[in-house]
């Protein structure tokens, strides 16, 4: 049986691989498109004023668009297979050492925005199931709405004006590293992590109704409730326990679709992560460094998509083989 | 609506928990005591003074470098790393001696090998700075604290070419050697280079050292805060000391919170400008140019483009300089326009408008251009391609009508040299008169500075008469601080933090 296990899992483990392997081939092609479709001359957009025929030559050469387009293509896929993306447009730095700089900050505030995000939509989604039709339910489900469809800039300046302009208990921007000051990190990540967290959360808070309102339907709850077991044991053990497992879905699209989907918020509270980067890229016309946030998320996604699935497949194993 | 309150609460619990562990008051970020704390509204895209054209790195770079000669706050040129200068009677040679006790921020000396590295690396380079240099002919160094240069015809405005911003900067050679310069700037000016955290903040100590004197506060921190309302909030709540990314929107309401902030304003020595392509029929009748120059409502794109909080000019040159020349022949008057048109024969024309995407605010004159022009029977197409583009097209005389602004001028020749003289670099829109390039040419060389104040008023009336370019407005220079803060806004947009200090 656990040697059945074993293979079976390292058999899904590899066909996920091979799957996430071709997606991401499909994105570098695409992401090595984006420069020769954009119309115009990349490299004249770029430099704009500083435009002189010398620097013109230089970032032709340097940004290897000299050379022809099979000869390009390969080069890109091979050097981004070894982690090289090119240099800036901008500043001429390594396009990774760019991207490296500034995932720490995306990621606390991404998996922070998320915590923020269960603590609101699991009690509030179980909640709302469990009192279906009626007047508690019809309050969550009004303000999910509402939460889906503010405006995340919105709810950012809402936040800024109550906690830092108001009551002057948090600060409005900026980030302090983990590693550097917990309490001040903490200090500065709530209240972008709390923007982030009520909008993933709102949606969220969504699924987890549904997942709980089929789980109550089903039939071994009926049995249960037949059997005269007490409300609070259905309740947790057969209804909850049961309906979380898609939250874990859930969650893990949430937190790609966070990390690829903070630019607003970042540029809002001025935070030093790949959204913000992204912003200025595209400001600047960057193409190296948008090529590269760009697969770097893509990259993020498929991860995190894998690691989901694995343990999908840990926590119910009827999953793994479909 | 309820559960956002709930979880407005919910929140709010948790940052008393987050609060309840924080020591002082309000929202210190701490780490920069007594220091200033800037938010400026982009990052540098580089550091190399020579190198970078964006304002966001001319910010930081002005606390950091210094130049032969500055501007004062009235923008008059001031002694600098050369403490005198003293001019040939020809008018050809200027020798510039330099202070003698300037160190670089790594304790290096400097001497006159380091001004001729500088101007020599933005010559040989052809560096987007070369045209400030283009009068000089040759700069050599007698000895160590001596500069001579000479140019090939008497220049008056060599001082402010030199000085007027850090584009011009004396660098270090070693730190271009190196290419550290990019990152970590070496300079003589009133602070060093001390960290720069991508994406976040560049901070800069005082420099004890620095020849005007040590700075009043020990440290400066740049913030990049992109988001206007982020930064006047974080100004508001004592997180950051001064700010100019500010919306021009949010203005009025902020005068009214004295207590919390100053707000300072100043009309800016940048001027927005509308052109007409005079290669064009047309276009090349000045009736016709007159009559566009009549038919639109500065009052109304001033107030759409800023609020109101930009000066209607139609001159280039802003009232409160000793430049200023005044004029006001042009007011809004459909007859006159309507009469000139019916003058120059011509009557249902069709105008290709070419303003840039990167602007914004010339996207929104536009619109109110191409309605102001409407009545006339003028249909206005717009085009709003990116502003490499734009140059492009400017340059290959693919418009009939454009628009855009000229930043960062000084001397009076800085306003009108390129753009009206029939040789000039920029004159995009075609327009050649022998008596204007014959007054640019004498005014560009004069050194009595009245004569030359009386030239400029001369030709600036003629250009503006012939509509060469329609002026429209020059923008304030609009920045925030902390009350406690001795500060002033400066015409220019240099932000100088070395003699900035904290009252109480």
């Amino acid at each position: 049986m656990s040697a059945f296990l074993r293979n079976s899992t390292v058999r899904f483990l590899a066909r996920r691989l091979a799957y996430s392997a071709i997606v991401l081939a499909g994105v570098m092609v695409v992401v090595f498109s984006l420069v020769h479709l954009v119309p115009g001359d990349p490299i004249r957009i770029a430099l704009g004023t500083r435009y002189t025929p010398e620097a013109y030559d230089a970032l032709l050469v340097a940004s290897g668009l000299d050379r022809p387009l099979w000869e390009q293509f390969f080069s890109y896929i091979g050097s981004a297979v070894t982690g090289d993306l090119g240099v800036s447009f901008r500043n001429g730095s390594p396009v990774t050492v760019n991207l490296l700089d500034r995932l720490p900050a995306t990621a606390s505030l991404a998996v922070v925005g998320l915590i923020v995000a269960l603590l609101i939509s699991v009690p509030a989604g179980i909640w709302s199931a469990l009192h279906e039709g009626r007047v508690s339910d019809a309050i969550v489900r009004v303000s999910s709405q509402f939460g889906v469809s503010v405006p995340d800039f919105w709810m950012g300046m809402l936040m800024i004006t109550l906690f830092s302009s108001v009551l002057g208990w948090l600060p409005s921007s900026g980030y302090v590293p983990l590693t550097e000051d917990p309490l001040l990190w903490l200090r500065h990540v709530t209240l972008p992590a709390v923007t982030v967290g009520i909008v993933a959360g709102a949606i969220m808070t969504r699924y987890i109704r549904a997942a709980v309102l089929e789980v109550a339907a089903a039939g071994y709850v009926r049995t249960a409730r037949s059997k005269g077991l007490a409300p609070a044991v259905i309740t947790f053990r057969h209804i909850v326990r049961n309906a979380l497992i898609p939250v874990l879905t859930i969650a893990g699209i949430q937190l790609a679709t966070i990390l690829g989907g903070v630019i607003v918020v970042e540029v809002v509270f001025a935070w030093p992560g790949i959204g913000r980067l992204v912003f200025d890229a595209v400001a600047a016309r960057d193409y190296p460094l948008i090529q590269g946030a760009v697969l770097l998320i893509a990259a993020l996604f498929l991860l995190i998509n894998l690691i989901v699935d694995v343990l999908y497949a840990v926590v119910d194993p009827r999953i793994r083989l479909s | 609506m309820r559960r956002t309150t709930a979880l407005i609460g919910a929140g709010t619990a948790a940052a008393i928990l987050i609060t309840g562990c924080s020591t002082g008051e309000g929202t210190d970020l701490g780490g920069t005591s007594g220091g200033l704390v800037a938010a400026i509204a982009g990052e540098p895209d580089q550091l190399d003074p020579h190198m970078t054209t964006s304002y966001f790195a001319f910010q930081v770079l002005e606390n950091v470098y210094d130049t032969l000669v500055e501007p004062d706050e009235n923008l008059e040129m001031q002694p600098a790393l050369a403490q005198s200068w003293e001019l040939s009677d020809d008018q050809l040679t200027w020798t510039f001696n330099l202070r003698d006790d300037v160190t670089f921020h790594d304790g290096s000396e400097f001497t006159a090998d380091d001004v001729l590295y500088s101007y020599n690396r933005i010559i040989d380079g052809e560096l987007s700075n070369a045209w400030r240099l283009s009068a000089i002919e040759d700069i050599t160094a007698p000895d160590e604290h001596t500069v001579e240069i000479t140019v090939s015809q008497p220049s008056p405005n060599l001082l402010s070419n030199l000085g007027g911003f850090k584009g011009l900067a004396i660098v270090q050679q070693a730190n271009v050697d190196s290419g550290d310069i990019t990152t970590k700037p070496i300079g003589t000016g009133p602070f060093a280079l001390e960290s720069y955290t991508s994406g976040d903040s560049i901070t800069l100590t005082a420099n004890e050292k620095h020849w005007a004197g040590a700075p009043q506060i020990p440290s400066v921190t740049f913030r990049f805060i992109s988001e206007g309302s982020t930064a006047i909030a974080a100004l508001k709540g004592g997180e950051i000391d001064w700010t100019d990314s500010i919306p021009a929107q949010q203005v009025e309401g902020l005068s009214a919170d004295s207590e919390v902030l100053t707000l300072g304003q100043t009309p800016s020595n940048d001027y927005w400008y509308l052109t007409l392509n005079q290669n064009r029929e047309p276009w090349n009748d000045v009736r016709v140019r007159q009559a566009i120059a009549y038919a639109i409502d500065r009052d109304a794109i001033v107030q759409a483009t800023s609020y109101g909080t930009a000066a209607a000019n139609q001159l280039a040159i802003p009232v409160q300089s000793v430049w200023y020349t005044e004029y006001d022949t042009y007011s809004t008057d459909l007859d006159r326009a309507q009469a000139l048109l019916d003058e120059a024969g011509v009557g249902d024309l069709t105008l290709d408008l070419m303003v840039s995407s990167d602007y914004p605010e010339t996207v929104t004159a536009a619109q109110i251009i191409a309605d102001n022009l409407e009545p006339l029977g003028i249909t206005v197409e717009i085009r709003s391609p990116d502003f490499a583009t734009w140059l492009d097209e400017q340059n290959t005389g693919e418009f009939d009508m454009l628009m855009m602004g000229w930043l960062g001028n000084i001397d009076p020749d800085d306003f009108y040299y390129a753009q009206h003289h029939s040789g000039g670099a920029s004159n995009a829109q075609g327009y050649a008169n022998s008596e204007v390039d014959d007054l640019l040419d004498q005014a560009r060389t004069e050194t009595d500075a009245d004569v030359r104040q009386q030239l400029y008023g001369e030709l600036a009336t003629i250009i503006a008469d012939e509509a060469s370019y329609i002026y429209l407005y020059n923008p304030s220079v609009i920045q925030a601080w902390n009350p406690d803060l001795d500060y002033e806004v400066r015409g220019d947009r240099a932000v100088r933090f070395r003699d900035v200090s904290f009252g109480e």
